[in-house]
């Protein structure tokens, strides 16, 4: 630029006075601290900041830089000491620490001293921030150059530098060692301690001492953390704050309820989050976070879930609120919320052994009687073991009621935390597993054997699906489901066969659900059964036309309706008449009209599969029969001839033909029936009863009329017989799905044990064939991994099933090892 | 303060009298002129939104204004125009930046 500018003659730069030789620095700085002192006493308008400038810039350009940086700070250093601490003694009186010295004063008394003290002290601050800014504006020549290249703090930092070591560190009176500044701090916290016990204090007076305390340096700047503000209050504040707080919690538990103490607590920790925003510095809030959650949760938690009013109480009155503190408090100092969390579990495990207890109680009520009555069949069991059914599905609708219960707690309260859900889940399958209470997988199955019979009778889809869905949930929380799927199967082949089932769909979908839940090996055989059914009615109608086909129109023709079952899926032992298993397989023998159709249709299905044995199981049928009661005087005075259409079991129906072809009055004797028909005596006993002492159903005559029937009763036609109704349908004993009795129940348990042991050996087998060796150890892990989606099987049972492989040469253990271990052996 | 609103604009006088009255938005780049100016401290060139250079003639001031404008018109564009400087007048230039802290 200046270069191919012509010859022009550069002008050298003017000195008016900027440069020139003659620097008077003594006169010079007279002006510039007067000037100062007009400052500090707020006359600056008066100044020309150009003439200032001039000359601090002289000074500095003549290289006398370091005279006037000295002079500087020896101006201010007097000024303070002589004018700033005096003007803040005058602020000061001992009002203020009344509590240090034990003076009595108001607290009002005392805030407005500390407030005074407080507005003293920042004014004092406020203004020296603003002289020395000005002082700095003039003096900015020699901080930008004298400043930088000495390597010293510019004026500005020192001057407030010793703001702190002439003010604040100075003695308030002479004869006290406490400075001003422990002053300030005391005076700070006996204001906050003000606002916390409810009063109202001036925020922003604190909250310039606190940005003053924060600008300034405990030792030389740096680090955050040896500001002032650190060092001389943050410290303190935290520890008085534990203590009060400490104290405060101790207050409350002992005179607040536990919701009560929950709202205190969150409020207080919402008052100090607002405190450190509004009053104090951001920095604080998690530390006296951190104190208060110590002191009113982590430390309390414990004793306030245990309190009377705790969390059980809040359970047990639906007190979501209180619940949803509680568990925001919990949150606040423990991801797992192991506090509440323990309490919850207690609580579930607490009321679902309530409900199990009742549920035993229930059943149990005419405790003696299902087990002396095993023997004696009489309407005493029957009615007991009613009532089981109904303790059975109390128990499932309670259950399913903690269920709902709880879970809304877990909507409302808990915000649907993940952790407290697996734990409530937890707690659940720990009490419907619980040893004490064997039988929720029978009362389960139970459920939705009543629900299939009668619960949904006239129930929406949607209606049904949230009985499905329940019966579902409880499952899941099943462990035993090997035992479910037995006691499943067994209720489901009643309803089948008996067309108990209000509609197939439903069962269906409920199979389907079960599917979903628990897998395809699961419901392989249920569906298995429905199969069966299907087959049946079509070999039912099959055999219809190739009878018709026969052409053998007989009016006296019998129908015949059949239901083929697969007796591997079919639990049918449990079927028939356990109780005197040895008589289980011995055939009745049917009437001649009914030993031709039984003939046809075994020869229809031979044909139609050759090679499958068919074996009647008479015990589970029921036929129609029309029955024509002769023209005898009534009661009434009729005298009229009856038809009936009377529905009866297969037994009966074979007992009721025998009188077909006798005069009328020949009686026969309980003997002389059970040799003619071969049915079992326990089976001929219930008939009987059904047909000869049940008062609306009494088709025949009983000599002796009594209650029991023995061997040597006769039995007769009841011509007189009469009914309101043309269909009369006689009940069968025992029809229904009941809870078991407890030999029962021994039976299938024996029987689940057995099936156990196999699925035991299967998995063992399985595990050892695919690794070869394995240690005890692990092959009892891996095993109940294995089994776990059935059943959690005993670890001495998988001892015996081991121990039998390796009798039979599965397994051997190997020789020497240093922990026991098997081999498989191919 | 005597004046709450500052002014628009500021006079800058030369030593020799004249008087430039410029932005007070391009006065306040030169880092000494913003201190003058600067409504917490009211000294006396704030209130009388007037500064006097007293070691620098017309012709310097001028130059300084211009420079100011320039400064400001510039400040955040690229391929900046470079600014006429008469080469007579560059050492005083520099010795007025040192003073004037632009």
């Amino acid at each position: 630029m200046i270069a191919g500018r012509g010859r022009q003659r550069i002008r050298p730069p003017r000195r008016h006075g900027l440069g020139g030789n003659d620097l008077d620095f003594e006169k010079l700085w007279t002006t510039i601290s007067a000037a100062f002192l007009e400052i500090h006493t707020r006359n600056a308008s008066t100044l020309s900041y150009e003439e200032l400038y001039r000359q601090a810039y002289q000074i500095v350009l003549k290289k006398r830089g370091d005279d006037l940086y000295k002079r500087v700070n020896a101006f201010e250093h007097e000024w303070l000491v002589t004018e700033v601490r005096k003007s803040i003694k005058e602020h000061y009186s001992p009002q203020m620490l009344a509590n240090a010295q034990g003076l009595s004063s108001t607290t009002n008394e005392r805030r407005m001293a500390g407030e005074r003290f407080l507005k003293g002290l920042n004014d004092a601050w406020s203004h020296h921030q603003v002289c020395l800014s000005m002082i700095s504006d003039v003096l900015m020549y020699m901080n930008r150059t004298y400043c930088d290249e000495t390597h010293r703090p510019p004026v500005y930092t020192t001057a407030m530098t010793l703001f702190r070591d002439d003010v604040l560190r100075s003695p308030i009176v002479e004869s006290e060692s406490r400075s001003v500044l422990d002053l300030l701090c005391d005076v700070m916290l006996d204001q906050i301690q003000m606002e916390r016990d409810g009063d109202v204090i001036d925020k922003y007076l604190i909250k310039s001492s606190v940005l003053m305390l924060e600008s300034l340096y405990d030792s030389k700047p740096g680090s955050a953390d040896e500001r002032l503000y650190n060092t001389a209050y943050e410290q303190e504040y935290l520890k008085r704050s534990r203590l009060f707080y400490r104290q405060e919690s101790e207050l409350l538990i002992r005179e607040a309820d536990a919701g009560a103490y929950c709202r205190h607590a969150s409020r207080r920790l919402y008052e100090e989050e607002e405190r450190c925003k509004s009053t104090l510095s951001e920095g604080t809030m998690p530390l006296i976070r951190e104190v208060v959650e110590d002191e009113l949760i982590r430390n309390r938690l414990s004793e306030v879930v245990e309190m009377e009013s705790g969390v059980r109480f809040m359970i047990d009155n639906d007190r979501f609120q209180d619940l949803n503190l509680i568990y925001a408090l919990n949150a606040r100092v423990d991801d797992k919320k192991s506090g509440l969390t323990k309490a919850v579990q207690q609580r579930i495990i607490a009321m679902g052994n309530e409900v199990n207890e009742a549920a035993i109680a229930a059943s149990q009520a005419p405790a003696a009687a299902p087990d002396n009555g095993d023997k004696g069949k009489g309407a005493a069991p029957e009615r007991s073991t009613n009532q089981q059914t109904v303790a059975a599905i109390k128990w499932v609708e309670d259950v399913l009621q903690l269920k709902d219960k709880f879970d809304a707690i877990w909507k409302m309260a808990f915000q649907k935390d993940n952790v407290m859900q697996t734990a409530m889940t937890k707690s659940f399958t720990e009490f419907i597993n619980s040893a004490t209470f064997p039988r929720s997988s029978e009362y389960i199955s139970l459920f939705i054997d009543e629900n299939m019979k009668k619960g949904i009778k006239g129930k929406t889809e949607t209606e049904i699906d949230v009985v499905l869905e329940k019966a579902i949930t409880l499952l899941r929380y099943v462990q035993d489901k090997d035992l479910f799927e037995r006691y499943y199967k067994k209720h489901l082949c009643r309803r089948l066969l008996m067309n108990k089932s209000i509609s197939n769909d439903v069962e269906r979908q409920m199979i389907g659900k079960m599917k979903i839940e628990l897998g395809n090996n699961f419901t392989m055989k249920l569906e298995a059964m429905f199969k069966d059914m299907t087959i049946s009615e079509e070999l039912t109608s099959g055999f219809k036309r190739h009878v018709e086909g026969l052409g053998e129109q007989d009016p006296r023709r019998i129908e015949l309706a059949i239901n083929v079952l697969t007796s591997m899926t079919w639990p049918l032992e449990s079927m028939g008449p356990s109780e005197e298993g040895d008589s289980r397989r011995t055939q009745c023998n049917f009437p001649p009209a009914i030993e031709r159709i039984k003939r046809g249709f075994e020869k229809y299905y031979s044909e139609k599969h050759s090679g499958r044995q068919l074996t009647w199981l008479a015990n589970m049928g029921s036929a129609d029969i029309k029955a024509v009661f002769p023209k005898v005087p009534q009661k009434d005075g009729t005298f009229k001839e009856r038809r009936h259409e009377l529905n009866v079991s297969t037994y009966a129906m074979v007992v009721l033909l025998l009188f077909n072809d006798m005069a009328a009055l020949q009686s026969l004797t309980f003997e002389e029936i059970q040799a003619q028909t071969n049915i079992a005596t326990n089976e001929l006993v219930r008939t009987l009863q059904s047909l000869a002492v049940a008062p609306k159903t009494r088709i025949l005559i009983k000599e002796p009329m009594s209650k029991d029937v023995k061997a040597t009763d006769r039995f007769s036609f009841n011509e007189g017989f009469s009914g309101k109704f043309v269909k009369i349908k006689v009940g069968v004993v025992s029809g229904g799905n009941k809870v078991e009795t407890d030999r029962e129940r021994r039976e299938t348990e024996k029987k689940n044990d057995d099936s156990r042991g196999f699925c035991i050996e299967a998995a063992v087998v399985r595990i050892m064939k695919q690794r070869k060796e394995l240690s005890h150890q692990q092959l009892v892990v891996e095993t109940l991994h294995q089994l776990a989606s059935q059943f959690r099987p005993e670890v001495s049972m998988i001892k015996k099933r081991i121990e039998s492989l390796i009798e039979r040469e599965y397994l051997e253990r190997i020789e020497g090892a240093a922990v026991d271990s098997y081999r498989y052996l191919a | 303060m005597p004046t709450p609103e500052p002014s628009e604009y500021v006079t800058i006088v030369s030593s020799d009298g004249f008087e430039f009255k410029i932005l007070r938005s391009a006065a306040c780049i030169s880092g000494a002129l913003r201190k003058a100016f600067d409504p917490a401290s009211g000294f006396r060139e704030q209130v009388e939104s007037r500064f006097v250079l007293e070691n620098f003639p017309g012709v310097v001031v001028e130059k300084i204004c211009e420079y100011l404008y320039y400064n400001q018109k510039y400040a955040e564009a690229k391929d900046v125009p470079d600014m006429e400087i008469p080469a007579e007048l560059c050492l005083e230039l520099v010795t007025a930046a040192d003073y004037l802290d632009c």
